[in-house]
């Protein structure tokens, strides 16, 4: 059975809201996933022969879809517990 | 090896992926995949797990509510679990959807349901056997018990407790959303008319639980974020999200790993509050 291999994740900005990039190798593919790191739900999945080409495949289509999120009018401030 | 819980629930009810690695052919055990993007099972999935669907499987399909308690007892039956069986559950997003799930088997009265701390994800990072066969499965008798409504909130419990304070309301989407300056997760559709949260509610993202790898915050850290946030667990709680899949997390966290006795999930959370006419709104 195959291993998951070449396992990272790291934490940027796309169209102004923060997401993680997971991507690992299983087989000989590439399999990358964008999530919106809070709440943390994925946005998007891409597959490529590369880590490059599944990166940049999910980040094209990560960026299209966040670039459409309506932000209404910003809050005056927030109760969220903060830390942790 | 499994983890123990506080000393309150007395219950072994998360265990390690190590715990689960040993377990894929335990005929007693039966861990089963549930995950937000439902095609991931098929994409690679723990050796032996059977994969169930949130959106088809877990829930009624013609109304909006849980699975039904036939199709619960079908479904449990066919995966080959039966009243004395471990169902360890998993899946993506830290296990948002496993919480779920494990919600529903608790809600329909089964013994021993577990989580894999850190779920899908841990077990991939692990860099874990991962297998596209589908296990054969024996099918087996299943009875469930009629559902515990003590685990669940509906909509005039959660007016009540807003309006009068009878328990505390714990909203556990981000911060945007509790504060209604987005609708939905960034990348999610909208599925709400309004924004902003249920009046009298503290905002305690989910995630905040949870440490980089997925895995749960210890007891004490749990103790600190929600104790400092004055849930102690002396008055009643109601945690609720945008669908009630979050919240189950949140739900779990609460009830099994810091034992507070009186925890409810308000399934209908969000896309029920924030579509009603008329009802109060608190921004931010």
């Amino acid at each position: 059975m195959p291993k998951p291999e070449d396992y990272s994740a790291r934490k940027t900005d796309l169209a102004g809201w923060p997401v993680t990039i997971t991507t690992y190798r299983l087989g000989a593919v590439y399999k990358t996933t964008i999530d919106n790191t809070d709440p943390g739900a994925w946005v998007v999945k891409a597959e490529g022969a590369t880590k490059q080409e599944a990166e940049a495949k999910a980040l094209r289509e990560a960026t299209a879809l966040l670039e459409q999120v309506k932000r209404n009018k910003p809050p005056t401030g927030c109760t969220s517990v903060p830390g942790f | 090896m499994a983890v123990q819980t506080s000393p309150a629930t007395q219950q072994t009810v998360v265990v390690s992926t190590d715990w689960a690695a040993q377990h894929l052919n335990d005929p007693s055990v039966r861990i089963v995949e549930v995950d937000v993007d439902t095609k991931a099972y098929s994409e690679g999935h723990v050796p032996n797990a059977v994969g169930w669907a949130w959106d088809t499987q877990l829930c009624d399909t013609l109304r909006r509510d849980i699975i039904p308690r036939p199709k619960f007892e079908q479904l449990m039956g066919q995966a080959g679990i039966d009243a004395d069986s471990t169902v360890v559950l998993y899946g993506d997003n830290n296990n948002w959807f496993a919480a779920w799930a494990f919600w529903q088997l608790k809600l329909y009265g089964h013994r021993d349901v577990r989580l894999m701390n850190g779920g899908r994800k841990k077990w991939i990072a692990e860099s874990r056997e991962l297998t596209t066969d589908t296990p054969k499965i024996s099918p087996k008798s299943y009875k469930a018990k009629d559902p515990d409504v003590s685990l669940r909130a509906f909509l005039s419990e959660v007016q009540k407790a807003s309006a009068e304070r009878t328990a505390h309301l714990v909203d556990v989407r981000s911060p945007q959303e509790f504060t209604g300056e987005i609708l939905a997760p960034p990348g999610l559709p909208e599925t709400c008319q309004r924004g902003g949260h249920i009046p009298g509610a503290r905002n305690i993202p989910w995630g905040k639980a949870c440490n980089e790898d997925g895995t749960f915050k210890s007891p004490e850290e749990l103790k600190t974020l929600y104790g400092g946030a004055g849930i102690t667990g002396e008055k009643p709680v109601i945690a609720y999200c945008r669908i009630g899949e979050r919240s189950s997390h949140t739900w779990f966290v609460l009830k099994y790993l810091l034992g507070y006795k009186n925890v409810k999930n308000y399934d209908g959370s969000w896309t029920e509050w924030g579509n009603l006419v008329a009802a109060p709104v608190e921004k931010p």
